[in-house]
């Protein structure tokens, strides 16, 4: 069940006055234009004993996500792909808020809106990666750690998990005598496509990207569009208690497409990879 | 463990990451890291990774779990699912919960908690890779933190396992010989006050093997001590190790 | 001049030997001081203390802090003081002895998100710190712009007797409210000058340990590096008073410098 909440950060009118006035303005109180994001920083193979990983920091958002690949059976239904977990956690130590304890509903969304913009793009070809059709797959799990939160841990953790998906090394793994063995090499994963997430918030009339922890505290309302490498829409999340028009919405829409590139093309650079 | 199957230690001397067995892994610590919590730091111990963050003194929730006459101290210690050969599931394991406990009880002491009562100070260890002895890093790197953050501490706390291997007691056994050789036992030690705040033993030792462990572990905590001093002095006075005193 | 031996500290570290009286941030064992906070530690005539570079701020009696107004019950106001405790403003010290919740309406008076100078006028091991805004200069701050300090670096803002404020605050055309616990509100018409006000104060909380910043202040705010004139007129906001007993130990060497004296 879910249900409504005292607001966890109460931002001072001061601030809050200060942000409309700049806003207003086409200016943010950090200094930023309304549609720029914060400086990004990606690390890679950050932790060796995972597949893949990676550290990404969007402002003071830290986020890492590492990926184990294992075998296992295929989910029901699916039994010719290979099998993608993705799960996250807001730890304890990202924001004098968190607590530590199972997932509340902003972590299961953070998640669920974070696999659906990977799972559904068919960023990783989980065709490729089947054993025994029906019996043994590839599983692979990618797990997020956010370590500081300080606003859009919807795409901060989004680029980490694919940022981590694009570096992993796969094992290859064969079957001998109904077995699964690890042959010890390693192959690049099968990638499609590179999905970016863009999160817009509203605050008065205006719509902003990437917002901070404070504008987040301050927002009416969210959206996170991701888009693939060919432009097309893959997944959309609308949050807060607030609302949007139509006409804001179809324009978050195309900012998303176009910033999603601008990103996509960082991420490639900083991964230095031909995909 | 009680069986190894091969050689940890080569005729030369060398174990299975070429370290002789008094040498430490490498340790590196950066303090401040977390940016909203009131203390932090990041230890790379070997090829242990973890991130340790520091909330407090702040207010209990829930208020009844308050304590008049001093602070309420939580510690947990807590393995990302990525951080070991196997993925691990996120929810808390009973070794978690075990080693949350004894962590504790390693930093209790050295924290002046009569200084804040009806207060919380909450530790929040993480691990983002394991390598053996992360129990003994976590430590670490939570004093680290605690000073960081400004918390009234009577000394500063460090950490080191020392263990057996093919018969041969080593300093700082690393996630192999934890695995495969004879005995574990993790040490945390005020080294001011010259107190053992954390002793725990997995393996067999004789009585002589014991005391030889134990000595060679509180060495090693001197060790660490001196990189724990070093990474906060440099945070807080930067490259001055002296106070200019002008005349 | 009182002798007064410095040096830098971490928790565990031995300051002093002998039978030295404990005044602050140390413990005393059976015959040495020893640190229990990283900071700068001062042994003098009169004991041993440490002052601490990193801490969340701790209420003390008589302090003036800026605090935010985060919620009411029908008697006071809830106040969030960037400390442990949250802190209470009794309907009563606004409204007056005869305050009925039925009458007076406490919203009107103080919303949630509004900013507050406050004095501290209670607070113990039992409960929670308790607030008036009824001396000059406290009450609701109307406009600024809002910074976050680390209370440990309040003194080395404020200065000896306010000097290193002021210098900001006369270079840069503004008016600086600073709490003690850490919450700074600039206020000003020039826009220009609040930031470059904000600079000087970020500037000095991160090098708050450092010799000779006061001169690298100065050069920020394009000030002739000149001698200090002293502090005359102090901000109640400042809380002046408490800045000088626990002076700024480089304050201190600066000054002598200046002054010729010798330590």
């Amino acid at each position: 069940m879910s249900s409504s909440k005292r607001s966890t950060i109460i931002v001072e009118h001061l601030r809050k006055q200060q942000m409309w006035d700049a806003i207003s303005k086409g200016k943010r109180l950090d200094g930023r234009n309304l549609n720029d994001i914060r400086p990004l920083e990606i690390e890679i193979d950050i932790i060796n004993k995972a597949n893949g990983s990676a550290r990404v920091k969007l402002g003071n958002s830290e986020v890492v996500a590492g990926v184990k690949v294992e075998t296992g059976e295929p989910f029901e239904g699916l039994e010719n792909k290979g099998a993608l977990i993705l799960s996250a956690e807001v730890l304890p130590t990202a924001s004098p808020y968190s607590e530590p304890g199972p997932p509340d509903e902003e972590t299961v969304e953070l998640a669920r809106v974070v696999d659906r913009g990977v799972r559904e793009s068919e960023m990783i070809d989980l065709d490729k990666l089947v054993l025994v059709p029906g019996k043994t797959v590839y599983t692979i799990f990618v797990d997020c750690s956010v370590i500081n939160a300080d606003g859009n841990l919807f795409d901060a953790t989004s680029y980490a998990v694919v940022s981590a998906l694009v570096s992993t090394k796969l094992p290859v793994f064969e079957m001998q005598d109904d077995k699964v063995v690890d042959t010890g090499n390693e192959q690049d994963p099968p990638i499609n496509t590179i999905p970016i997430s863009i999160t817009a918030v509203r605050i008065g009339d205006v719509v902003i990207l990437d917002p901070s922890a404070e504008e987040e505290a301050c927002m009416d309302a969210r959206i996170t569009v991701t888009t693939n490498s060919n432009g097309d829409y893959t997944a959309t999340q609308k949050g807060s208690t607030g609302s949007f028009t139509i006409e804001q919405i179809k324009r978050a829409a195309e900012i998303a497409k176009v910033k999603g590139e601008e990103i996509r093309i960082k991420l490639k650079e900083l991964l230095k990879t031909g995909q | 463990m009680i069986n190894q199957t091969r050689n940890l230690i080569d005729e030369n001397g060398r174990r299975t990451d070429g370290r002789t067995a008094d040498e430490l892994r490498e340790v590196k610590i950066t303090v401040g890291v977390v940016k909203n919590a009131d203390g932090s730091a990041f230890i790379e111990f070997g090829k242990n990774k973890i991130i340790v963050a520091v909330y407090g003194p702040r207010e209990v929730h829930p208020k009844h779990m308050a304590l008049p006459d001093r602070c309420v101290l939580r510690c947990r210690y807590h393995m990302s699912p990525f951080s070991t050969d196997t993925r691990k599931n996120p929810a808390p394991s009973r070794r978690e919960v075990e080693i949350s406990k004894v962590m504790r009880e390693a930093l209790e002491p050295a924290l002046i908690l009569e200084d804040y009562p009806r207060a919380a100070i909450d530790v929040f260890v993480e691990v983002l890779q394991a390598d053996g002895g992360s129990r003994c890093a976590g430590i670490a790197a939570a004093s680290i933190a605690l000073a960081d953050a400004g918390i009234n501490m009577r000394d500063i706390v460090s950490a080191c396992a020392a263990g057996k291997v093919d018969n041969k007691i080593v300093l700082d056994i690393n996630d192999i010989e934890d695995k495969e050789g004879g005995a574990d036992m993790p040490v945390a030690y005020m080294p001011h006050l010259e107190q053992v705040t954390l002793l725990q033993l997995d393996g067999i030792l004789t009585s002589e093997q014991f005391n030889e462990c134990v000595d060679k572990a509180l060495s090693g905590c001197n060790m660490v001590y001196e990189i724990q001093k070093q990474a906060l002095m440099q945070k807080y006075f930067g490259n001055e190790t002296e106070l200019k005193e002008e005349q | 001049m009182q002798e007064i031996k410095r040096k830098y500290v971490i928790p565990g570290d031995k300051i002093v030997e002998g039978n030295f009286r404990p005044l602050m941030n140390v413990i005393k064992t059976d015959n040495s001081i020893i640190a229990t906070r990283i900071g700068i530690a001062e042994t003098g005539r009169d004991g041993v203390k440490v002052i601490p570079l990193s801490g969340v701020y701790i209420p003390r009696v008589n302090d003036i802090v800026i605090g935010k107004i985060i919620d009411h019950s029908s008697l006071s106001w809830e106040v969030d003081v960037n400390s442990c405790f949250s802190a209470h403003l009794p309907a009563q010290d606004v409204f007056g002895r005869d305050f009925s919740p039925a009458r007076d309406d406490m919203g009107r008076q103080l919303a949630i998100g509004d900013l507050i100078a406050a004095r501290i006028i209670a607070f113990d091991r039992t409960r929670d710190p308790m607030l008036t805004i009824q001396d000059k200069d406290l009450g609701k701050i109307p406009r600024g712009e809002l910074l976050k300090i680390s209370a440990t670096r309040v003194p080395r803002l404020i200065g000896k007797r306010g000097s290193m404020i002021q210098t900001i605050e006369q270079a840069t055309q503004t008016r600086v409210l600073i709490g003690q616990n850490g919450i700074v509100v600039v206020m000003g018409r020039n826009p220009e000058g609040i930031k470059l006000a904000m600079r000087a104060i970020r500037m000095v909380e991160e090098e708050a340990h450092t010799a000779n910043l006061t001169q690298r202040v100065k050069v920020l705010l394009n000030v002739p590096d000149s001698p200090q004139a002293e502090g005359t007129s102090v901000t109640q906001a400042q809380n002046g008073q408490k800045g000088e007993e626990i002076q700024s130990a480089i304050e201190d060497v600066e000054e002598e410098l200046e002054e010729g004296e010798q330590t």
